[in-house]
């Protein structure tokens, strides 16, 4: 496969995670190429936002290993502060800063962390808030804008880290269903300029219109995977037929 | 077995309630309509006392009000310069107590633990007199240090229920975004906790105020130590203890006011 010479932005092997009694995470294997968009979808309690949440260490593993860019993130010598700085993250519930202005919230990582001037940070949020449409809220506080428009403050407050690789943890589910199509315009934008994307969601329109892979998760277990038509046409096993019927 | 039963019966139906008294004079809210008006009563009652006192029986009320305002003064002092400290510790201790490290978590929590357990007085007496022994200090900065102290442990306790009031969430955005901990606590969490921590210390600070009072055992020639002064010179104990009384309760319905308008400002802003 010629899979094998592009560069693995992220490399999991035998990932184990428990929560209490509970495998969250039950030997995970995954590798996702440079500029590869992966989709995964699994049913509640499956595992999958805690996998992606391990990838920038937000959950600490028990067990196996994850490489992210190059850096072995459970080496507890590898600077994860520098790892996130490469990663961007977007949660369900948002969490935009509510005691900053929307350009603020894209701005003090940019100031804090990858210590911009605040000239060049504004010009870049600027930049970003045109591209998912909101620049005329720059002066607003968040907690003023709708949910759909509170997410794509929170995609820009990533994309303005200009990371390598983009996290998304159910990006829609805490939206009303007239928000969501908003949020998932972006999305499909970004992922056509080209950046690695993982994104746990139940979207399959959105799956099939620009991820590369599928992977289906159940009980801490990656059961299958393969190409969105494969998921809408046949998924092998019984659970993953099931769970697909139950989604569309 | 019967009776038994019957006597277990009002033990399981309790209700758990919970009882907000509060440390500092009451402070006022709009809905609360009874304590509204016994704060005006109490707050213009207060200054038509001293007007009166001041203006039909000058002999001796108007000689005790040009001697007390010194202490005012001294009581103030006492007061902010206790309550900077008691926030410097307090952060620290909040952040303590939240820390997952088990050393500086029991540091913080034993340090809560122990100036709790103490009065306000015998910490005074004990830095000022019992160390007094191993390090000179003067009246006023021992009076602070204890002071900052005791209230340090209380502050300690609020910055932490201030911080953990401030939804997850917003550690794992500044987290995610390559932040440090600190980078986070600052510019994230610790602007928000602050709309919440503000009230109870606004309370802490009257609190403070009053207690304040006992530094005038040390001889800090506070409100009530210049009216002792004044009292035992001139043996007007009761027009003397009036006044300071007085003084006191309007000092602290005032501040109590200005807390429950900042409260109210940011609760709507």
């Amino acid at each position: 496969m010629q899979d094998n010479q592009r560069r693995k932005m992220v490399e999991m092997k035998g990932v184990v995670k428990f929560f209490g009694s509970l495998r969250a995470l039950d030997r995970v294997s995954l590798d996702v190429y440079d500029g590869e968009k992966v989709v995964i979808i699994g049913p509640s309690g499956s595992g999958k936002s805690t996998l992606l949440r391990s990838i920038n260490k937000l959950e600490e593993i028990d067990g196996g290993s994850i490489i992210v860019d190059g850096h072995e993130i459970t080496d507890p010598k590898t600077n994860i502060n520098k790892v996130r700085e490469e990663v961007g993250m977007v949660f369900q519930q948002f969490n935009v800063f509510p005691h900053k202005t929307v350009l603020e919230n894209l701005t003090l990582a940019q100031i804090v962390v990858r210590k911009r001037s605040r000239h060049d940070s504004e010009k870049i949020a600027k930049d970003l808030l045109a591209k998912v449409g909101i620049l005329e809220k720059a002066k607003e506080y968040p907690t003023k804008l709708s949910g759909g428009q509170q997410q794509r403050v929170a995609i820009a407050r990533a994309l303005a880290m200009q990371p390598k690789l983009m996290l998304f943890d159910e990006p829609t589910s805490a939206l009303d269903p007239e928000m969501i199509g908003e949020v998932l315009d972006v999305m499909v934008k970004l992922a056509k300029e080209g950046i690695t994307m993982i994104v746990v969601t139940h979207e399959m329109g959105f799956a099939r219109e620009v991820s590369d892979r599928v992977i289906f998760m159940d009980e801490g277990r990656i059961l299958e995977e393969g190409s969105p038509e494969h998921f809408f046409k046949n998924p092998t096993h019984d659970r993953a037929k099931q769970f697909m019927r139950q989604i569309l | 077995m019967a009776p038994l039963a019957d006597d277990k019966k009002p033990i399981k139906e309790a209700k758990h309630v919970t009882i907000d008294v509060g440390d500092g004079a009451a402070i006022p809210k709009r809905e609360d309509v009874g304590l509204f008006t016994a704060w005006r009563v109490a707050f213009f009652g207060a200054i038509a006392i001293i007007v009166y006192l001041a203006v039909f029986r000058p002999d001796p009320y108007l000689a005790i009000m040009k001697f007390v305002p010194d202490g005012i003064l001294v009581t103030f002092e006492v007061t902010v310069l206790s309550i900077i400290l008691a926030l410097v510790i307090g952060l620290f201790t909040g952040l303590g107590r939240i820390a997952k490290n088990p050393l500086i978590n029991g540091i913080a929590s034993l340090y809560v633990e122990v100036i709790r357990g103490i009065p306000l007085l015998v910490q005074l007496f004990y830095i000022y007199f019992a160390l007094g022994r191993l390090i000179q200090m003067p009246p006023l900065p021992s009076a602070v240090l204890a002071m900052g102290i005791c209230y340090g442990a209380y502050m300690g306790e609020i910055f932490r229920a201030g911080i953990q009031s401030i939804p997850k969430g917003q550690t794992e955005a500044a987290r995610s975004l390559g932040m440090t901990q600190s980078q986070s606590m600052y510019h994230v969490i610790l602007p928000q906790a602050f709309k919440t921590i503000l009230p109870p210390v606004g309370n802490e600070f009257v609190a403070l105020l009053k207690d304040s009072s006992l530094v005038s055992i040390l001889a800090v020639a506070d409100l009530l130590r210049r009216g002792r002064e004044f009292a035992a010179e001139s043996f007007n104990y009761f027009e003397t203890y009036t006044v300071v009384a007085l003084v006191y309760l309007i000092i602290t319905l005032f501040l109590s006011k200005l807390i429950s308008i900042m409260e109210e400002k940011i609760s709507a802003g």
